[in-house]
């Protein structure tokens, strides 16, 4: 139901049966029913006591180091586990990867397609090659590409001409030439990373609740040494969630340069301040509700990426067509 | 079937012995808004749960609890004069 996210040093504790968190405030309860995650974004104590109490009550931990680098999460033993779905998501692997692989980066091309609509429709005719480009000139070429590498390609070609088109519509003290991580050498470098560092988490506690096994993925290779299937299943809702509230802090001036950036590591740290807008941005809209096309009913941004994962898994398990969060599912 | 409520408001005043095992239970559904009062979202099954443990719990004769039940955040405004030094229903801690 709800995220916490510690933003200062201090001690959890586990307290009648139920969280105490302890800084220098004082007492701080978190009522243990009413979480699924907890952020911690600073230094926080803990001991086993806890981590059995949170583990008993199915909540996910995500602990970042001082640099608002991902540490690691702390994933209770899983709930819903069937071998069943491991076996056919390990075939469809074998089978089926540049279908999937295809779905999901025509997804994003669709989902970047809606939000730079807005600004074209607004006056910016700059965008318009792009936005012909995505809806022509790209599916054709991801249509004739059999080999992994090839969509991958297409994908990472979409993503730099998105980049390349900030200039076009956002704030000029925020605008960059490159996109630049590990670490980010701007204020947007930031916010892109920060901003999708919380989405991968979130997606990786949305997963949690279904039988897929996080460790296979389609789009991106699985050999890496984490769980790749948040990698996947977020990429659509980049667009969506992350750049959005992005542009909308950044062109709405609720974020600038001077005051939310950390002067001292050369502006590529959000400070105390920025990190509070952000997320408290983000969160509002991960819990933004939209009416849902086929399930007629109020969803949220968050649940939808649980349902993308309930697609993937009836795509696997039933050959349903798989077809990603899309923002033309909103009526 | 009865609705579904998932915000509460619980005001409690009951006996000096029992604060402390009220203060518990609530604390563990919902977050503290003022000395003896909760609040927060909530889930239906939870209600029933919270009611039960408070149940069993106050002495019926003497104490008093009183919970409001809403549809959510949305239908009721509220003023606050004064300041609250700690939100418990803040995101960030």
């Amino acid at each position: 139901m709800g995220t916490k996210y510690i933003l200062s040093k201090g001690e959890l504790h586990r307290q009648d049966n139920s969280l105490n968190f302890k800084n220098s405030n004082g007492n701080n309860y978190i009522p243990i029913e009413g979480i699924d995650e907890i952020y911690c974004l600073d230094e926080v104590s803990f001991n086993t006591k806890v981590i059995d109490f949170l583990s008993k009550n199915n909540i996910i931990l995500h602990l970042f180091n001082h640099y608002e680098g991902y540490s690691g999460t702390f994933y209770p033993r899983e709930k819903y586990m069937s071998g069943k779905a491991v076996i056919k998501q390990v075939e469809a692997f074998n089978e089926k990867r540049e279908l999937i692989a295809k779905a999901i980066v025509l997804g994003i091309a669709n989902n970047i397609h809606e939000v730079l609509y807005h600004y074209y429709r607004h006056g910016k005719e700059e965008l318009k090659e792009f936005l012909d480009w995505l809806k022509d000139e790209m599916p054709k070429k991801l249509e004739n590409s059999n080999d992994i590498s090839e969509i991958l390609l297409t994908e990472a070609d979409i993503w730099y001409r998105f980049y390349n088109s900030f200039s076009v519509f956002l704030r000029e003290d925020f605008v960059f030439n490159k996109r630049v991580k590990r670490p980010p050498d701007n204020p947007l470098n930031a916010l892109i990373s920060f901003g999708n560092t919380i989405l991968y988490t979130k997606t990786m506690g949305q997963i949690y609740q279904t039988h897929l096994d996080q460790r296979i993925s389609f789009l991106h290779s699985p050999q890496e040494r984490r769980f790749s299937l948040s990698l996947d299943l977020s990429e659509v809702f980049k667009p969506v969630i992350v750049f959005k509230t992005i542009f909308d802090c950044v062109n709405n001036r609720k974020l600038s340069v001077e005051k939310h950036f950390d002067k001292n590591l050369n502006y590529c740290l959000l400070n105390e301040s920025g990190k509070k807008i952000f997320l408290e941005a983000l969160e509002s809209k991960f819990n933004e509700t939209f009416k849902h096309t086929t399930l007629l009913r109020n969803v949220s941004y968050l649940k939808a990426i649980k349902y993308d994962g309930y697609k993937l898994l009836k795509y696997i398990l039933e050959d349903f067509e798989f077809n990603p969060f899309s923002l033309k599912e909103k009526k | 079937m009865g609705k579904n409520y998932n915000y509460i408001f619980l005001f409690y005043d009951v006996g000096e012995k029992r604060v402390n095992k009220v203060f518990k239970i609530c604390k563990k559904y919902l977050s503290h808004h003022q000395k003896s009062v909760f609040r927060g979202a909530i889930i239906p099954a939870n209600i029933i749960k919270i009611e039960d443990e408070l149940n069993k719990v106050i002495d019926q004769n003497y104490d008093f609890i009183n919970i409001i039940k809403l549809y959510g955040t949305y239908n009721f405004e509220e003023k606050i004069i004064g300041t609250n030094k700690k939100d418990g229903e803040s995101i960030f801690l």
